[in-house]
């Protein structure tokens, strides 16, 4: 770190030039610094041998023969893997859907089949009525409410297949 | 260099038991593993046996991986310290050869083997890569497996702070002084770069 304040445009040093030598290479030394150095390795042979030769030894580690992996590698290993384990442990694991998409979000009474039925049964009937004896559309409206508890608990339904599917293709 | 995501995916089959997705980690990350351990190490056998030990290692402590790192970096961590351990255990092999320890085993007072210096030719380029390999091998552990994880695997400083959980300073550092030395030894057995 030392005369790092020499920075301004002033010529470096080749103590300086050399400090600098592996992040030039890098790419991570900072421009104006970068340009110093360049200048310098351009009038000093010295610092430009210990470049290339710097430059040639990073070249020759990023481009080390790859060794062929022995044959049978995965064998023993495939062999040791504990998969009724963890095909065990996958129920305790798995993700769960979101809140509001678990039943006990929704209160007990509205999932509960005698108000869903009734609930539609409600709907149907008014609704007919309301055709069969020409009353004021309204009326069927407000009997459409009894389809309320059924639709939701089967919109919940939906969501939670549709999340559980996701979380299936995902992996 | 590995993709994170298609990773964390293959990771998630694993972790239902699924054996196809064992697989696919293994021929994604093997060759990289086993050329890890193998310059580590410079012994074949060595390298499939440490190897292969890291790959079951890593498959049985799959609930312990915290998915919010990358898994190669996990990886790469379990195999590096796994070989460095390794190469402490047989420390004393290397105590003739390479000089003396540091009592914590890290920190070698470098003393270079007494080679006759070669002859001044021109090594071919395979000769050459030999000559890097030895010396990458005769690096104090903890150098020789930064350099290979910078410039072998070539992982940015940042994943190698994350593979290694140092901080990135001290991962610049040690990469710098590892340069130095490799180019130092190099230099001293008369290599031509
Ligand atoms: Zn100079």
């Amino acid at each position: 770190m030392k005369d790092r304040k020499n920075t301004e445009g002033q010529p470096l040093s080749c103590p300086e030039c050399l400090e600098g030598l592996q992040e030039y290479l890098d790419g991570t030394l900072e421009k104006q610094r970068s340009l110093l150095l360049f200048l310098h390795l351009r009038d000093c042979t010295e610092c430009r041998r210990e470049h290339d030769q710097l430059k040639n030894l990073y070249g020759m580690l990023q481009t080390l023969p790859d060794h062929p992996v022995p044959e049978h590698f995965d064998e023993p290993i495939l062999a040791s893997i504990p998969y009724e384990a963890y095909r065990a442990m996958e129920p305790i694991r798995r993700e769960r859907v979101p809140v509001y998409l678990e039943e006990e979000f929704l209160p007990a009474w509205i999932r509960s089949s005698v108000v869903r039925w009734s609930g539609i049964v409600a709907a149907v009937g008014t609704v007919a009525t309301t055709w069969a004896l020409q009353l004021p559309p309204t009326v069927a409206i407000v009997g459409a409410v009894g389809l309320v508890p059924a639709v939701l608990v089967a919109l919940q339904g939906v969501g939670r297949r549709m999340v559980l599917a996701e979380q299936r293709t995902e992996s | 260099m590995f993709d994170r995501h298609q990773d964390l995916k293959t990771i998630k089959r694993c972790k239902r038991g699924e054996e196809a997705a064992f697989a696919e980690i293994l021929t994604r990350y093997r060759g990289a593993i086993y050329n890890l351990c193998y310059r580590m190490t410079r012994n074949g056998e060595d390298a499939r046996d440490l190897a292969q030990e890291v790959f079951i290692k890593v498959f049985s402590l799959l609930d312990r991986f915290d998915e919010s790192y990358a898994f190669s970096s996990w990886l790469f961590r379990i195999a590096t310290n796994h070989c460095i351990d390794h190469l402490r255990r047989n420390r004393l092999k290397f105590l003739s050869l390479d000089g003396a320890v540091g009592k914590d085993g890290e920190e070698y007072e470098l003393q270079f083997p007494g080679k006759e210096p070669e002859p001044d030719t021109v090594l071919q380029r395979k000769e050459a890569m030999e000559k890097v390999e030895e010396v990458i091998a005769d690096l104090p552990p903890h150098y020789r497996a930064i350099i290979l994880l910078r410039h072998d695997q070539q992982l940015s400083y940042d994943e190698i702070a994350e593979t290694l959980q140092m901080p990135l300073g001290t991962v610049k550092a040690r990469i710098h002084r590892a340069r130095n030395l490799l180019q130092q030894m190099l230099k001293n057995r008369s290599y031509d770069l």
